[in-house]
């Protein structure tokens, strides 16, 4: 599989490739069908933006240099025996970037890093990312923004997050597909507030959640773990799941995107900011590629 | 779009070009002959230019002012044809640090960027101030209240405002933040329509028998020799290079446009025929209305000179003075944001080319801007402002006239440095004798000639504004000491770092 990593020359970037490598097998051993193209976006130069007094004051022949270093390096952090190389893009936003980037190669997967900083991760995802979680047409991964996150080492176990709406078939198919490449275990988890309702009510929504998530389990034709997780609030309820050091979570985008377009849902919102392992969002009515040689 | 690959997607340790880096982000085909004017005149930003120079114009030159304005521009399109060349010698490696530096060497090729850096923070700092100005005036328009206009005469609150304005633009630079399309075009056609509504006001006035100090037109205002002395003509010539300062850019627009053999040739005549025409009618319009006069609204005024429309457009378009408020605050806001653009990526080059220390070539992982060097240029900025407002009463007024003198330092630097570095082709064609050789020969002296005279006078306490220092003009003091600062730095530089003194890291074209 192409993945498409969104490469800044400072930490966030160098985050970015080993999230990308884990999820890919290539810290592992096993990386032989993947490929990164390590993406690095430049602003897009308009002529109504004329600097003057004029010329180009040898801009571009500086930065072309810089780039050139910084794809180098970038290509150093790349383990031994996984493809790769360095792409260069001029676009409007580094978000658009990168997912014209990943629309154009076939890529099934962006990754970016998190946001560096303590402080900065307590505000949420960057720019680059909120902005890639609300308008990409390729599943998005996301390194954890929370408190006592890491970048996993290789890949163990996938947990699908699935509601009852509609489009949780494509978030499982998504999860197994990349469980199956990796021969890693998968886990379908639906989330369950506690708050207001008695007990009869809760133990009724259970079940519904229960059916649900069987009736997706045997529609996508997989065996999987089935977990109801339950907490005061959501943020609670994913914190009580017991969580592995190489795992992923992946989680359907919210109704509000547009076909096949990722829109961050205000639940996956609130999960990015409690969950320690990296987050997948996957656009509405995504198709799954089929695993290839695995 | 476009874009580069290195590596193949087998072999992550092959880095292999497959494109030219050099071609990177440039929109090809982008631009027509309007849109290239509309960029000419947004960089001229003519609605700043005149509040800014039109006052100091007229104390040098009364009202010879039509006269003037066409004088200065002809050095200004003598010095812009050599510039046209070299952009198109070494169109990746352009202005007036490498050009001279490839041309002279690196002693002058360092005072020539030196030069254009100085240029730009001065002018960014007067943007800012400018913009200013003009932000508390529209606020007391707006609210109704005559007494917020004087906020901007409050030093610490005028200080503290300008270093605010310096800082956004600063930070939208630093980002990479780039002006759009529809922006610049709104923009530019409201400038020119306030500009236009105050010239056809001013003149109804002077019909109406309604003018402050209503001065018949006259054939004479139009005789530059009618100007008298030899010190009005080169300070005049000075602020008009200023108030022309940006039409050249439409000559060096090659790539962006979509026929770059016809569209930069037009768009430059036409940009100079509009921009021209905008200063005739405001300028005769000015005089007509207010006259030179002293005293009240004249603008012979020393009180109306830092600033002429923020005097005169109250009297003149009575309720809708806030429109020509809000066409110079939007004009100086966005041009003080573009103009940041290029000190930083000068200091840039100085520092790649280690002519500057190593870490003013830092470029930002994030936003792929000039880090250092933008953050230094606002640094510089706000320092050059604080400095000036403190020292001088007409801070505005001195740091223009230091501009005009800073250009035409550079600019004569640079245009000499056209001739020397075609010495061995000047000859080859009827062309390259007009272009390589006289015309910038022509103009660079002009403007060297301008800038030693406008040197030399400042040092008399009277001259402009008439701040001084102990006897000596604050001009003379702005200019030289900036000069000065920089042959201090450039030693320091050979001292600490003499590889790009000695030819290590940007050669000389032999």
């Amino acid at each position: 599989m192409r993945y498409i990593v969104g490469y800044t020359a400072d930490a966030r970037g160098a985050e970015a490739v080993r999230l990308a490598l884990a999820l890919g097998g290539g810290l592992t051993g096993g990386g032989e069908d993947t490929h990164l193209d390590l993406a690095m976006i430049l602003p897009e130069h308009t002529p109504f933006s004329a600097t003057y007094p004029g010329g180009d004051h040898g801009y571009r022949s500086i930065i072309a240099e810089q780039v050139d270093t910084w794809a180098a390096e970038a290509l150093q952090l790349v383990a031994e025996g996984v493809s790769a190389r360095a792409v260069v893009r001029s676009a409007g936003s580094e978000a658009e970037g990168l997912d014209d980037l990943a629309r154009e190669s076939g890529a099934g997967l962006i990754v970016i890093g998190g946001r560096p900083g303590k402080l900065a991760a307590r505000m949420g995802p960057g720019s680059v990312a909120t902005a890639l979680l609300h308008s990409a047409s390729t599943p998005v991964a996301m390194a954890p923004v929370g408190d006592g996150g890491a970048i996993p080492h290789g890949l163990e176990r996938v947990t699908a997050f699935v509601g009852t709406r509609p489009g949780a078939l494509a978030v499982v198919q998504t999860a197994a597909v990349a469980a199956r490449r990796r021969g890693a275990e998968l886990r379908i988890v639906s989330l369950l507030g506690q708050d207001g309702g008695d007990d009869a009510q809760l133990s009724a929504r259970r079940a519904e959640l229960q059916g649900h998530v069987a009736a997706v389990v045997a529609e996508a034709g997989i065996h999987a773990e089935t977990v109801v997780a339950e907490g005061r609030n959501i943020e609670e309820a994913v914190q009580a799941l017991p969580w592995q050091r190489d795992e992923v979570a992946v989680v359907g985008s919210s109704r509000l995107a547009h076909r096949r377009r990722l829109f961050l849902g205000a639940t996956a919102q609130r999960m990015l900011r409690t969950l320690t392992v990296p987050l997948v969002v996957v656009p509405r009515d995504h198709q799954p590629p089929a695993p290839t040689g695995a | 779009m476009t874009n580069i690959e290195s590596g193949g997607p087998d072999g992550r340790l092959a880095v292999e070009q497959t494109g030219g880096l050099g071609e990177k982000g440039l929109s090809k085909g982008a631009v027509g002959v309007l849109g290239a004017v509309v960029i000419g005149v947004s960089c001229i930003a003519p609605a700043y230019t005149l509040t800014a120079a039109l006052g100091p114009t007229v104390a040098e030159v009364g009202t010879h002012l039509p006269a003037i304005f066409i004088a200065g521009f002809i050095p200004m399109l003598l010095v812009a044809l050599g510039y046209r060349e070299l952009n198109t010698a070494m169109p990746d490696s352009g202005t007036s640090f490498t050009w001279a530096t490839r041309a002279f060497g690196p002693w002058i090729g360092w005072m020539g960027g030196w030069g254009l850096i100085a240029a730009t923070i001065i002018v960014l700092s007067n943007l800012a101030a400018v913009a200013v100005d003009f932000f508390y005036l529209m606020l007391a328009q707006i609210t109704g209240r005559p007494e917020l206009a004087d906020l901007t005469d409050v030093l610490w609150l005028n200080i503290a405002t300008t270093l605010v304005f310096i800082a956004g633009a600063c930070w939208i630079s630093y980002r990479g933040i780039e002006t759009t399309k529809s922006f610049q075009y709104v923009l530019v056609a409201f400038q020119v329509l306030v500009l236009g509504w105050f010239a056809i006001a001013a003149f109804s006035h002077v019909a109406n028998g309604t003018a402050f100090d209503a001065t018949p037109i006259s054939w004479e205002w139009f005789n530059p020799f009618g100007v008298g002395s030899l010190t009005g003509f080169a300070a005049g010539v000075s602020l008009s290079i200023f108030i022309f300062w940006g039409w050249d850019v439409t000559l060096t627009m090659n790539e962006e446009t979509k026929d770059p053999d016809k569209v930069p040739g037009r768009a430059a005549t036409l940009t100079v025929l509009v921009i021209m025409a905008i200063y005739m009618v405001v300028s005769l319009s000015v005089i007509s209305f207010a006259g030179i006069g002293d005293t009240g609204l004249g603008a012979g005024n020393p009180e109306n000179q830092e600033s002429i429309f923020a005097v005169l457009a109250g009297p003149v378009m009575g309720p809708f003075a806030i429109l020509m408020s809000l066409a110079i605050l939007s004009s100086s806001a966005a041009s003080l944001q573009s103009t940041f653009v290029s000190p930083a990526r000068t200091i840039l080059a100085m520092g790649y080319y280690k002519a500057l220390p190593p870490e003013y070539g830092k470029v930002s992982p994030r936003f792929k801007s000039p880090s250092t060097a933008t953050v230094t240029a606002g640094v510089a900025a706000a320092a050059f402002y604080v400095i000036t407002r403190t020292l001088s009463e007409n801070a505005l007024w001195d740091t223009i006239t230091a501009l005009g003198m800073m250009i035409c330092f550079y600019y004569g630097v640079t245009a000499l440095a056209c001739v020397w570095y075609f010495r061995r082709e000047l000859f080859t064609s009827a062309r390259a004798v007009v272009f390589r050789l006289l015309a910038p020969l022509l103009g660079g002296i002009i403007l060297l000639v301008m800038f030693v005279k406008t040197a030399v006078d400042s040092m008399d306490p009277d001259y402009g504004s008439g701040s001084n220092i102990a006897g000596l003009g604050m001009v003379f003091i702005l200019g030289v000491s900036v000069l000065l600062l920089g042959v201090a730095v450039m030693f320091y530089m050979r001292w600490r770092h003499p590889a790009y003194f000695q030819g290590g890291t940007l050669t000389r074209r032999t």
